[in-house]
């Protein structure tokens, strides 16, 4: 053994060439894409004649109707938030405090996720089934003929079936997170099952309802398709308001000052989770239980009454889904319910070019996401630069803002020059790069922070290389985050429409457009069949990456339920 | 493979911490690890032990000074290049390896043939008791397996040196006192010479040939667990290995040369050996408490004094005395016909005069 010079074999921290230059071209790419869309929206609303000026704003909300949207999508979002959270606690509740068996665990989770990988309109379209004038429940059960479907009543319905899973899963880890032990010392300590329930198991998830009711919150003030089925004219929420006055009026700057109505909520939800929730949480994940005990906190008679109101629940969601099938195959709902694939026919001929691109789309979204996801995340969790907090928080942008925002401000930016890529599906790709490309950055700088380095000394230490060692060590040991990364892109690019809606065109469209000018031109059949399709695709896509990740039986590794929980 | 020594020539770590400033970590340490010689380096938390051990691996770069395995300067070598084993604290195994794979790691890395690789990891996984164990993952595994495929894992590649960085203190303390009489059969049988970090004395004089005694930064003592243990240094020796009595003493005026100290009003010629006190001077003097012998008549010991309290443990008794107002600590071994001294009695203290430590005193004890 030879040594060389010890100069040559010298480690420089801090002037590793690679990470500049990655550093400068991430850097480059948030400003193009995150930053300077953002910018434009503000510039678009305070701007007046070249100066600084509130009279946008004052003008635009002056609109009584805008007015109203703007209260209207806070109590919406408000009342989704705990109607939610409710919902969610009961739920996950049930799940790990009631000694369910297996297979009833099983039927739960599986019901319960079906809302998470669904298109944005599917619960819509199947309230409308069930509830609209011809609809099988209010015509055909109760036979009221002249029952108001649409409105606040409705919307509400709908976007609580559809977002409380979010709530489910954040609450469900942290009470599994709570030692059953800590209750087995309030029964010592002489406590009744109800005092327990309230004194420990509900104190110590308050962090977490108050995380899901925020989560919530925010998905429903976002939440775009559904009021535009059901909401009607009687009840304008924020994101609808915005898509009219852009497509309806074609005023640019009346749907900028809309969103940025949207943006102070989004920002004040973002801000409050960031710095006062995060804060807050009494219970660490750490993976170790306690010794096992079993859970007294929850009475046999007690158990199967939460197990019997979860199963009707996920009746009734089942029950949608069966419907939307339903309707698909039949000639006309409510009309003529002779089967037939005629709407299957429709889809895949004069739908097929939706289908392709959106499949191009998404895969194109998926591979350039899942990489930025991973090279953002390992510099973020693993690397020391100097801008490396605001690269972070930058990255979270584009996710944590309603997607209307997004779509607004990217029409904005890329209509003029000197970028002008709209009705490209360049547009459309960059969209869910930098939005959803952040999943696969929290899942990477999660893994990271669980790779202790020691693992990688252990690497050097037996001879490998640095090279040697990120090929055999670093990137198996983070492929479960790019995983991660491609799933959410790839399944938020199917069923994604509040910021895509603004820059589809003749050029590249998307399904869940189709599906929305289908309603519109109440072509319910073919709508359910897109829906249903893609309900189809994400399912496969879902299990394939299942599939993937169970291959890497490691610890870090998320489950998939992490993956749509975000 | 020959057992190659392992020196350390002088080396200093400095860090800039961002509060401190410049620390000195690793303090001018110089040592020299005979082949084949399990050496430990053994001191309290932050006192530079595991700093010292991760320059010898590479994993740090010392401020000044070199390392050498055996004639061979490797200072300036990466950690990949210097054919060394190390045994991390949390173990390190790589989560998504089967036991296999992550003992066959280093072999892979060398591009072994397959079949060599093979034989090689099944014989290491027999040495430590794991067969059968290959296809199973890390997480499958107790923390006691664990550690031992992190030990198959270090030995396999054949090191010339072998580093621990306290090994065992994520084991419970019957399968810590298990592990390491393994571990030590593992070293003495492939004659690997070693160095073990530990901050655990017990584990320590156990484990090791010669014991290195760091504090501050800075090598205090070197030597076999025996010669720490009655031939303490320093105070700070003394009181790490072990436990022991600290007693107030003025040395004698006006008397013999040297003159004698005074304890509790009882005379006694000074230690040999160590520093000597002068005439009126007051020092401390040592003494370990299995050496204090207790005798029922007051009248009959070196000095009086009141037992405080009392703990028995079997094999032996532990006093704690109190004599002209400071604590003294006492260890009786017992036999079914020693007489037990309640809690209350006066009792009569002999201190042998040459058990009797004056020690040179170190500042800062943890």
């Amino acid at each position: 053994m030879t040594a060389p010079a010890p100069s040559a074999l010298a480690v420089k921290r801090g002037r590793d060439p690679t990470l500049t230059i990655s550093v400068v071209v991430i850097w480059g790419f948030m400003a193009l894409f995150i930053l300077f869309p953002l910018a434009k929206i503000l510039v678009l609303t305070f701007e007046r004649g070249g100066h600084f000026s509130l009279a946008n704003i004052i003008e635009i909300l002056g609109h009584r109707s805008h007015y109203q949207a703007f209260w209207n999508s806070l109590l919406l979002g408000g009342l989704v938030g705990l109607l939610g959270t409710l919902l969610g606690f009961f739920f996950a509740f049930t799940a790990v405090r009631a000694n369910l068996s297996r297979r009833w665990t099983l039927f739960l989770d599986m019901a319960i996720i079906l809302p998470l990988i669904s298109p944005p309109f599917t619960t819509a379209i199947a309230m409308i089934f069930s509830f609209g004038p011809r609809g099988l429940i209010t015509y055909d059960l109760l036979g009221i003929g002249r029952f108001n479907v649409y409105g606040l009543h409705s919307t509400l319905f709908a976007e609580t079936i559809t977002y409380f899973p979010i709530a489910y899963l954040t609450l469900k880890a942290i009470l599994a997170g709570i030692d059953p032990n800590v209750e087995d010392m309030a029964f010592s300590l002489g406590s009744g099952r109800w005092r327990v329930f309230r004194t420990v198991t509900l104190p110590l998830t308050i962090p977490g309802l108050a995380n899901a009711f925020l989560l919530l919150f925010a998905a429903s003030l976002a939440d775009f398709a559904t009021p535009l089925i059901l909401a009607g004219n009687s009840f304008p929420v924020l994101p609808t308001e915005a898509y009219l006055q852009i497509t309806g009026l074609f005023d640019l700057k009346g749907g900028a000052v809309l969103s940025f109505a949207l943006l102070v909520p989004a920002f004040i939800v973002f801000m409050l989770q960031r710095f006062w929730v995060g804060r807050r949480y009494y219970v660490t994940i750490t993976g170790k239980t306690g010794s096992q005990t079993a859970i007294k906190s929850v009475s046999p008679w007690a158990a199967r009454l939460l197990l019997a109101g979860c199963i009707l629940l996920s009746l009734v969601i089942v029950y949608f889904y069966l419907l939307l099938f339903y309707a698909s195959v039949i000639a006309a709902f409510g009309a003529n319910h002779a089967l037939t694939l005629k709407h299957y026919r429709v889809v895949f001929t004069e739908g097929l070019k939706a289908i392709q691109d959106t499949l191009v789309i998404a895969g194109c979204g998926m591979l350039l996401g899942g990489l930025y996801g991973v090279v953002v995340g390992y510099l973020v969790g693993k690397k020391a630069f100097v801008s490396r907090t605001a690269m972070e928080i930058v990255s979270m942008v584009n996710y944590s803002l309603p997607g209307t925002i997004v779509g607004i401000a990217y029409l904005i930016a890329f209509n003029d020059r000197p970028i002008m890529i709209t009705g490209t599906a360049l547009i459309i790709v960059a969209a869910y790069v930098f939005r959803y490309g952040a999943a696969g950055i929290r899942t990477t700088v999660a893994i990271l922070q669980q790779i202790d380095p020691s693992i990688e000394e252990a690497s050097h230490s037996l001879g490998a290389g640095t090279l040697t060692t990120f090929r055999r060590v670093t990137i198996p040991l983070i492929l479960p985050g790019l995983f991660t990364g491609l799933g959410v892109v790839f399944i938020r690019s199917m069923t994604a429409i509040s910021a895509t809606i603004f820059l589809v065109s003749i050029n590249w469209t998307l399904i869940t457009v189709r599906i929305l000018e289908k309603m519109t031109e109440l072509e319910l059949g073919v709508a359910a069949a897109f829906s249903i399709l893609v309900v189809a695709i994400v399912m496969a896509v879902t299990a394939a990456i299942g599939g993937c990740l169970r291959l890497f039986r490691q610890p870090g590794a998320p489950s998939m339920s992490s993956i749509l929980g975000g | 493979m020959e057992a190659m020594a392992i020196g350390l020539d002088h080396i200093t770590k400095t860090f800039l911490h961002r509060v401190k400033g410049r620390v000195t970590a690793v303090d001018d340490v110089h040592l020299d690890v005979e082949p084949g010689e399990l050496l430990t380096l053994l001191g309290p938390s932050g006192c530079g032990k595991t700093t010292t051990l991760r320059m010898v691996a590479g994993f740090e770069k010392p401020t000044r000074g070199r390392i050498l395995f055996g004639r061979q300067d490797v200072t300036g070598l990466m950690v990949n290049q210097r054919n060394m084993g190390f045994v991390f604290q949390n173990y390190a195994l790589f989560p998504h390896l089967s036991i296999f794979e992550n003992v066959a790691y280093g072999l892979r890395v060398k591009q072994m043939p397959a079949a060599a690789i093979r034989s090689s990891v099944t014989e290491v996984l027999e040495m430590v008791g794991l067969t059968g164990y290959e296809e199973q993952f890390p997480n499958q595994l107790s923390g006691g397996e664990q550690q031992r495929v992190a030990l198959a894992r270090a030995i396999v590649i054949r090191p010339q040196v072998l580093l621990f960085d306290e090994p065992l203190s994520n084991l419970d303390a019957k399968l810590r006192v298990h592990t390491r009489v393994e571990i030590r059969n593992l070293q003495k049988t492939l004659r690997i010479t070693s160095i073990y970090v530990t901050h655990d004395q017990e584990e320590a004089m156990a484990i090791s040939d010669r014991i290195a005694v760091m504090n501050r930064g800075r090598i205090v003592q070197v030597g076999t667990a025996e010669e720490l243990y009655y031939r303490p240094g320093t105070d700070f020796v003394a009181r790490f290995i072990g436990r022991i009595n600290s007693l107030p003493a003025t040395a004698r005026r006006g008397e013999v040369s040297p003159p004698r100290l005074d304890i509790c009003g009882h005379p006694y010629p000074q230690p040999g050996g160590g520093r000597q006190a002068a005439a009126g001077e007051a020092v401390r003097v040592f003494i370990r408490p299995e050496m204090v012998a207790l005798v029922g008549d007051p009248a009959q010991g070196d000095f009086p004094a009141r037992v405080t309290a009392r703990t028995f443990l079997g094999e032996k008794v532990e006093y704690v005395l109190e004599a002209g107002g400071a604590p003294l600590g006492a260890t009786a071994y017992a036999s079914a016909a020693t007489t037990l001294h309640p809690p209350g009695a006066t009792v009569g203290v002999r201190l042998p005069a040459e058990h009797l430590m004056l020690l040179p005193e170190e500042k800062d004890l943890p």
